[in-house]
């Protein structure tokens, strides 16, 4: 089977030769290619030369165009400092405003607004090296996670116990914006859009109910109608969302390592591919290659079909090469995983 | 009905805009602002510490709580300083060089606060340096180092030394995403607390222990 095959294959419920390998990179792959992540997340050149030669050195099914928070942020009006060993740093428009005020926002154009045009090259740029051979991934941030790149987290946090109508609103502009960046990058070719939505796991199940669900929902509703995949990504623990999540018609749910992979499972259901969860520091930055495939063999098992291979998050930069070898191993499809 | 003082209530609760009549009332009543420090905002902040660690708040609410205990606080301090009232213990704490997160840091500091502890918060992206600095400044009881970014743990470490180097008796604890109980054994701090209710727990152990050893 060829990456794009696999990917699809698992997607659809029926059975691979072994599981796809899906860990997202950032910081590694810059600097396996002897870059840094200021270029990778400034140059849409340095991250799909990156994402090139990640996959073909340690044997991906997918390419990422996910780099940082910060494209749409910027799109708003933030202002972006690129640091060379570091995630860029941000300051949202509306971080020094009392009360919230959307309307002082002007929503950006995919096309046009340049670290948002940057991503949308970027999967132009995958898809005319790879043609179909890797599924290609579009990252868009989710409404929640938006707002608080525009309003700084803290003051998003305590905005959705203050005035939870007021944060609505902004999500609501956030929403859209995120609805017009996907749709722009399948337009541009990625087969998947992957949700990063980090801030879900630190709201109760009640402001997520509320406030992310409903809006999280027309997102994925939007990117299914354009004929994409949906991912969602949340940092954190999200046992407390389990079952809100399943209500969503997403294809593939991440889950970060503090998320137990047999109560996930069974909470969501087997109609999303869930993916391994090895704790991305304790275990794959700091763990041997006989760990991780260990570990990566038992979470297979607790998760069972339909599954994909990642880390809980990012794989760090300092990561061995031989640890993510290790990770990304063919891992056996197995109907009885757990047998 | 809650069992709680109205003040107490409120705290918990995060209403802030109750606050200053709430701590008037208590004045008036012929408390002293330690006392409502103590009997009243303290026990609090331990009621919010123990529902976000049972999973029955979350971190908004947590927040919220915080500023309620911060508006307290700003009111009584003229009282508490008036009163040659000080704190038990002094902390200082930072998120580490290189490294710009202070969600965690921030809520660990007011926990701290909440624990009736002095807090100095130097901030973001702190040196080894600054920290050595200003433990020989303050002299404090303990240290909190926060890390988010898997690449600034090396910072972390950089900073147990440089703070031990100062030659100041004092207890670290460290925490963040990527930080684990191993990290902080092998870098050599006292303590790692996984979140920012466990980090008050961690540090008053750390601190009977100190007093008692």
């Amino acid at each position: 089977m060829t990456p794009w095959e696999r990917y699809r294959a698992t997607l659809d419920g029926r059975p691979v030769d072994h599981l796809p390998r899906i860990p997202i990179l950032m910081q590694f792959a810059a600097e396996f290619i002897g870059s840094n992540y200021g270029a990778f997340a400034a140059d849409h050149r340095v991250l799909v030369e990156a994402n090139l030669r990640c996959a073909e050195a340690f044997g991906f099914d997918q390419l990422s165009a996910i780099s940082d928070p910060y494209r749409e942020t910027a799109g708003f009006g933030g202002t972006i400092e690129f640091v060379a060993n570091g995630v860029p740093r941000c300051h949202g428009p509306l971080e020094d405003d009392e009360a919230i005020a959307p309307d002082r926002l002007t929503a950006p154009d995919p096309r046009t607004a340049p670290r948002m045009r940057d991503r949308l090259d970027a999967i132009r740029l995958m898809r005319s090296r790879c043609g179909n051979h890797y599924s290609v991934l579009g990252w868009v941030e989710g409404p929640g996670a938006e707002a608080a790149d525009l309003r700084g987290v803290a003051t998003f946090l305590m905005d959705l116990v203050d005035d939870p109508e007021g944060a609505g609103a902004l999500m609501d502009v956030t929403l859209k914006t995120a609805i017009d960046f996907a749709l722009a990058q399948v337009e541009a070719g990625a087969d998947t859009i992957g949700i990063g939505e980090a801030i879900g796991s630190q709201v109760s199940a009640d402001h997520y109910r509320s406030l992310f669900l409903p809006r999280m929902r027309r997102l994925v509703d939007a990117i299914r109608e354009a004929g994409a995949f949906v991912k969602l990504h949340i940092c954190g623990n999200i046992t407390h969302l389990l079952d809100d999540l399943a209500t969503l018609p997403i294809h593939s749910l991440d889950l970060d390592h503090f998320v137990d992979p047999a109560t996930a499972r069974s909470r969501i259901g087997k109609s999303m591919v869930l993916a391994t969860n090895l704790d991305p520091v304790a275990v794959i930055r700091r763990g041997t290659p006989a760990e991780i495939r260990s570990r990566l063999e038992s979470c297979y098992a607790a998760l069972g079909n339909p599954c994909m291979v990642n880390a809980g998050c990012e794989i760090p930069s300092g990561t061995p090469e031989e640890n993510l070898r290790a990770l990304c191993a063919p891992l056996s499809w197995s109907a009885f995983p757990d047998s | 009905m809650s069992d709680h003082h109205p003040l107490t209530e409120a705290i918990i609760r995060g209403r802030r805009k109750d606050v200053p009549t709430l701590v008037s009332q208590c004045l008036e009543a012929g408390e002293s602002a330690q006392s409502i420090v103590e009997h009243r905002l303290v026990p609090g902040m331990a009621v919010v510490g123990e529902r976000f660690k049972k999973n029955e708040i979350f971190v908004p609410e947590m927040l919220i709580a915080a500023r309620a205990m911060k508006e307290a606080l700003k009111i009584l301090e003229p009282d508490l300083v008036a009163a040659g009232v000080k704190p038990e213990f002094t902390a200082v704490i930072g998120t580490v060089e290189g490294d710009l997160h202070d969600i965690g840091k921030n809520l660990v500091a007011m926990m701290w606060k909440g624990a009736n502890m002095e807090v100095i918060d130097l901030g973001v992206n702190v040196s080894p340096a600054k920290f050595a600095a200003a433990v020989q400044e303050h002299r404090p009881n303990l240290v909190g180092l926060s890390a988010l970014l898997t690449t600034t743990m090396p910072a972390m470490r950089d900073t147990v030394q440089a703070i031990r180097d100062a030659g100041v008796p004092v207890k670290i604890v460290i925490g963040g995403a990527p930080v684990t109980h191993t990290f902080a054994e092998e870098i050599g701090a006292d303590g790692y607390a996984p979140d920012a209710a466990s980090a008050v727990d961690c540090a008053l152990a750390l601190l009977k222990q100190g007093a008692s050893s």
